[in-house]
């Protein structure tokens, strides 16, 4: 099965950290053991390595139905106890069992189809309270510029859709908030009558090559609620109100700018222009898609990987 | 203003009418339903005499006999009577908050199944009933429910007294769409009487209560499900249930079991019942049982999880999963029945968080059925291993199971999840091929393959695939 490189996606590098961060906020070191990362990791396993490296304690499973991916995983293995279940996620699914444990899902999604939703929704009501299930899929408005598209779109997901008359957006980030709003509704279509609810966290979109919408939650009693708003309320990145999913957008940057830049961070306002004016000239096509740019460089600096030529 | 004087109003008058409970009433409900209320009564009625036991077969011992002809319908039973305590609740339109504790487990909640059952067949009725010294007789007549004014209806001494604990009702003066199907279409009316009764009084026939129709005893219909014990130890993966149990909040017991009745069907098997129907009913889908009534049978949509939150949906391919829900409560209005006590309130609360178990059983079955679907003679082998078990032989053996409990997601319980075998080899991802061409052409392309024209099209097709992919590699 050919993959991209997602080992090389700027964007979901900094996803990923994302993750990371919002799992901080949640497992205390004390009771990193106590948590499973599920996840569909690919064939690097990009992910594992870094929730292994963050959470050295924490329980791995990764999931993978496809035997030669298969392979790729057991030949990338980044560390010791990672376990390499040759399943799909629907059988691994059917073989779940929380046994009340907490645990920590993520469903890497490349494509966008409505079995997607089905496995979201499905997991949500099988997981433990206190459980987090991170949900990641396309999001790229020119799947749907013919009309004919858009109306397969409006069909496949009329289930959740907010309101019948919806128009699938031809912008990226007004995409990522539809699709918000749809798994918001399939959410609560799930979780009614049980007392339960999943809470976001976070929320993001982005493009390494093609629209990418993730949404991070949590699945928690009413009553823990405020609780866990509480755990999340310093983290600047939360968001915990089902607000427009948040943009990353980060430039390229050669790390001579970077390290240039980075003399000045953080800085707590207008870090856009201030860090324009730090380079003194534009990265980007004018002023303010420049800005924009050295905004994001600065919201994200601390978690964007450097890429380098490397000899092995 | 003007110098009109203010209306004058006057109170309205909300009393009842007594053709809104005969004529109105009698429509929401079908005339093989409204039998079965009847029946309930005959059960609640068992359960009130205190004679059914806890045992096996609680029930054993009291029958009810339902007979009809063109011009009357009479069920008789011997389940204890209308005690003279509950006349003034047994015979009011709908049941009053005054109404004394309900025997426990019954099912009646609104006091209107009898009433509306005999409503719904004819305009004169004799309900003869004795328990204890009380044997008394009450009818209503014709001119009782013409009178809107008259809601007093008189009792007497039985005019035949009878031997034993019991009641009869005997219905005449039959409306005349009634009076067609005990007459015209007695065959048909008493073959569809029969299946409703073997279904939804299938347990409480399993527990040893009898029915007869126009004098033939009426055999349930239970799903068996599969469970094998002994096939490679404690611990090897094997054919056994899907098992869910807890008891909630509101004391409501929730027992429910899903599995295999039989092999899972092979690829021609699928596509023959496709193509014509082989089984004019099927034990597949779900079954829920409240306080013994099978309130829901066999049901394969999304009122019991089919077709939704990563079920499939039902489809022929999934005829071997059956499985039984049960709810069982002291306080029958505690159940998650609707008002005519043959459906779910799928809006219940409390069906909605059972469902999610349901469908959690449920997925393991259709996974296994998707894994196994081109080794159905594989998949045989691991399923007729193993012993079909009645829902009650099941719940005795989930006594020496090890189930695990859950106590941080909904619904709280105990579960107990089998194992069950899976293909060891992870295969590439395959896409089946399927088409149709000419019997005559099929044998042709079969002679000339396999030197047999009878040869099976699937091996035809097959090959034909094989041998353009051959081509096509070089």
């Amino acid at each position: 099965m050919k993959h991209p490189p997602y080992q090389l996606r700027t964007n979901k590098a900094i996803d990923r950290f994302m993750f990371v961060e919002a799992i901080r906020y949640l497992v205390r070191p004390t009771d990193e053991g106590r948590f499973t990362y599920y996840a569909l990791g690919g064939p690097y396993l990009e992910d594992f390595r870094l929730m292994h490296e963050s959470f050295p304690k924490m329980h791995l499973v990764s999931l993978e139905q496809d035997p030669e991916t298969y392979k790729q995983q057991k030949f990338h293995l980044p560390c010791r106890g990672i376990r390499l279940l040759p399943l799909d996620f629907r059988s691994f699914l059917a073989r779940y069992d929380s046994r009340d444990r907490k645990s920590l899902f993520w469903l890497d999604y490349t494509g966008l189809e409505y079995s997607e939703v089905e496995d979201f929704k499905s997991l949500l009501e099988k997981v433990a309270a206190g459980s987090v299930v991170k949900v990641t899929l396309r999001a790229e408005p020119s799947d749907f510029l013919e009309e004919k598209k858009a109306n397969e779109f409006k069909a496949k997901f009329a289930a959740i859709l907010p309101s019948s008359n919806v128009t699938v957006p031809h912008d990226s980030e007004d995409l990522a908030g539809l699709l918000q709003d749809m798994m918001r509704i399939a959410a609560q279509q799930q979780l009614s009558a049980t007392g339960v609810i999943y809470q976001p966290i976070s929320s993001f979109c982005y493009k390494d090559g093609v629209g990418i919408f993730t949404l991070t939650g949590i699945v928690c009693p009413k009553s823990e609620v405020e609780r866990v708003r509480d755990l999340f309320s310093i983290w600047r990145f939360a968001n915990l109100d089902w607000a427009k999913p948040k943009r990353i957008d980060v430039p390229f940057l050669s790390t001579k700018e970077r390290l240039h830049l980075q003399r000045h961070l953080p800085c707590a306002h207008d870090a856009g222009s201030k860090l324009h004016k730090v380079l003194k000239y534009s990265i980007d096509v004018d002023r303010e898609a420049s800005l924009a740019k050295m905004a994001q460089y600065a919201d994200f600096y601390s978690y964007f990987p450097y890429f380098m030529k490397a000899i092995p | 203003m003007s110098d009109q004087k203010p209306i004058q109003y006057v109170d309205v008058n909300a009393s009842p009418v007594k053709s809104f409970f005969v004529s109105m009433l009698t429509r929401d409900i079908e005339l093989e339903d409204a039998i079965l209320d009847l029946l309930d009564n005959c059960v609640d009625g068992a359960l009130r005499s205190k004679q059914a036991s806890n045992g096996e077969k609680p029930y054993s011992g009291f029958e009810a006999e339902i007979d009809f002809k063109k011009d009357s319908f009479l069920i008789s039973d011997n389940c204890g009577g209308i005690p003279w305590s509950l006349h003034d609740y047994a015979f009011k339109m709908g049941r009053p908050s005054s109404h004394p504790a309900d025997t426990p487990w019954t099912v009646g909640v609104y006091g209107i199944g009898m009433k509306r059952a005999i409503f719904k067949m004819g305009k004169d009725c004799l309900i003869s009933t004795r328990n204890g010294d009380h044997d008394y007789d009450v009818h209503i007549t014709p001119d009782w429910i013409d009178n809107e004014d008259e809601w007093q209806i008189p009792v007497k001494a039985s005019v035949r007294p009878k031997k034993k604990d019991g009641t009869e009702i005997l219905v005449g003066t039959l409306y005349p769409s009634i009076a067609d199907r005990f007459g015209d279409e007695a065959q048909s009316f008493k073959s569809e009487l029969e299946r409703r009764i073997a279904t939804h009084y299938a347990f409480i026939i399993d527990k040893g209560f009898q029915v007869k129709i126009n004098g033939d005893s009426v055999k349930p219909r239970t799903p068996h499900l599969i469970f094998n014990e002994k096939a490679g130890g404690k611990k090897a993966p094997k054919i056994q249930p899907f098992i869910f149990r807890t008891r909630t909040d509101d004391d409501v017991e929730v027992f429910l079991a899903v599995g295999f009745t039989r092999p899972i069907p092979s690829p021609e098997e699928i596509a023959d019942e496709q193509e014509e129907k082989k089984y004019s009913t099927v034990d597949a889908g779900w079954t829920v049982v409240c306080n013994d009534r099978a309130v829901v049978y066999c049901n394969r949509d999304e009122l019991t999880g089919w077709g939704e939150a990563g079920i499939p949906r039902y489809h022929n391919q999934f005829i071997a999963i059956s499985g039984v829900v049960e709810f069982k409560a002291k306080d029958a209005s505690k159940l998650p029945t609707t008002t005519t006590k043959r459906g779910i309130d799928a809006s219940s609360r409390l069906y909605l968080q059972i469902k999610n178990k349901m469908r959690d059983g449920l997925r393991i079955f259709t996974d296994y059925t998707n894994k196994w679907k081109g080794r159905a003679d594989e998949s045989r082998r691991h399923i007729e291993a193993g012993t079909p078990l009645s829902f009650e032989e099941i719940k005795l053996r989930a006594d020496h199971l090890p189930f695990s409990s859950t106590r941080t997601s909904v619904p709280k319980g105990d579960q107990y999840k089998p194992e069950l075998p899976f293909p060891v080899k992870l295969e590439s991802r395959k896409k089946r091929i399927s088409f149709v061409k000419d019997i005559a052409e099929v044998r042709l392309v079969a002679g000339y393959l396999f030197k047999d024209v009878s040869a099976d099209p699937s091996l035809v097709g097959e090959k034909c695939f094989d041998l353009i992919y051959r081509e096509a590699k070089k």
